[in-house]
C-alpha cells in the first residue's frame, strides 16, 4: 500500500488514535503550561506599559491570542470539514465537532477581554463596529455548529452537517481578517503583518509565547474532546469493551 | 480611571473559561466510563 495512504489509514482508525493521542496529550499540557507561565511572567512582571494605552496593554496578551486562535479554530474545522465530506474520514468529522466548544471559548475570551480593554481605552465596553460585530457572528457560527451536531440522533450523518456548516460559515473568516480595512471602524488595524511589526521586542515576546501556548492548549483539549467523542461514538463496539476490560482489571 | 479592575476581570474570566474547556471532556470522560463499565457489569451478571 502506498505510505501516504497507509499514514491515514493507520491515524484514521479510533483505537490507534485513542491509544497515541492519549500519550500525547500530557506532553502538550506540559509544554502549554510551561510557555503560559513564563508569557505570563513576561507580560504582567517585565513588560511595560503602554505610553498610549497605559496598564490596559497587559489584557492584549490575552485577548489577541485568544481572537487569532478564534479564526484560526474555524479555518481548521473548515479544512477538517471539507476533507471529512470529500474522503469520508471519520476521524476529521469527529476533530471538526471537538474542535467547536475549544474555538467558542476562545471567542468568548476574545470578545470578553476586548470588551474590558475597550471600556478603559475607547470609553465603552461594546460598539456595533465591523470587527467587534463579525467577531460576534464567528461565536454564533460556532454555536449553530454544536447545536447542529446535536440536533441529529445519527453521530455520523450529525458530524457531516456539522462539517457542511463549518465550510459555509468560513465565508466569515476573510470577513473578520479585513474589516478594519473595509470598513471605518473604531477597532485599530493589524499591528504585526508581513511587513514586520512596530511592536517592541519586550511586548512581542510575551504575546508571541502566549499565541503559541494558545495552539499546545488547543491541542490538547482537542485531542480529550475527540477522544471522549470516539468513546460515546463507539461505546458498542470491540476496541472500547476490550479497554473497559482491560481498566477493570 | 485605574486600569486594574480590567485587568483582573480579564485574566480571571479568561481563567475560568479555559478551566471549563479543559476539564470538561475530563469529567464527561470519568462519568461515560463510569456508565459503561456499570452496563457491562449488569451485563454479566444478567448472562
Amino acid at each position: 500500500m502506498n505510505p501516504i495512504y497507509l499514514f491515514f489509514h493507520k491515524t484514521g482508525s479510533p483505537p490507534w488514535f485513542y491509544k497515541y493521542s492519549g500519550k500525547l496529550i500530557p506532553w502538550l499540557w506540559a509544554v502549554f503550561l510551561i510557555l503560559t507561565a513564563y508569557g505570563l511572567y513576561l507580560g504582567l512582571v517585565v513588560a511595560p506599559a503602554d505610553y498610549q494605552q497605559g496598564e490596559s496593554v497587559r489584557i492584549m496578551y490575552l485577548h489577541v491570542p485568544s481572537a487569532w486562535m478564534s479564526m484560526m479554530i474555524y479555518g481548521l474545522m473548515a479544512i477538517m470539514g471539507f476533507i471529512a465530506l470529500v474522503w469520508r474520514i471519520r476521524i476529521m468529522e469527529v476533530l471538526v465537532i471537538s474542535s467547536a466548544p475549544v474555538g467558542a471559548a476562545f471567542t468568548v475570551i476574545a470578545l470578553i477581554t476586548g470588551s474590558l480593554w475597550g471600556r478603559p481605552t475607547w470609553g465603552t465596553y461594546w460598539v456595533w463596529d465591523a470587527r467587534l460585530t463579525s467577531e460576534l457572528v464567528l461565536l454564533f457560527l460556532y454555536f449553530g455548529v454544536i447545536a447542529l451536531y446535536n440536533a441529529f440522533d445519527e453521530p455520523r450523518k450529525a458530524a457531516r452537517a456539522a462539517s457542511l456548516m463549518s465550510i459555509v460559515g468560513a465565508i466569515n473568516l476573510p470577513i473578520i481578517y479585513f474589516s478594519v480595512e473595509w470598513w471605518n471602524t473604531l477597532h485599530q488595524g493589524s499591528s504585526m503583518g508581513s511587513s514586520g511589526t512596530g511592536i517592541h521586542p519586550s511586548m512581542l515576546l510575551p504575546l508571541l509565547l502566549m499565541a503559541t501556548a494558545t495552539k499546545f492548549f488547543y491541542g490538547a483539549n482537542l485531542l480529550s474532546r475527540a477522544r471522549l467523542t470516539l468513546l460515546k461514538q463507539d461505546h458498542r463496539k470491540r476496541w472500547v469493551q476490550d479497554l473497559l476490560s482491560k481498566e477493570s482489571h | 480611571m485605574s486600569h486594574t479592575p480590567f485587568i483582573v476581570g480579564a485574566y480571571l474570566i479568561s481563567a475560568v473559561v479555559l478551566f471549563w474547556a479543559a476539564f470538561a471532556p475530563v469529567i464527561n470522560k470519568r462519568s461515560l466510563l463510569r456508565q459503561l463499565k456499570n452496563r457491562q457489569a449488569n451485563m454479566d451478571k444478567s448472562q
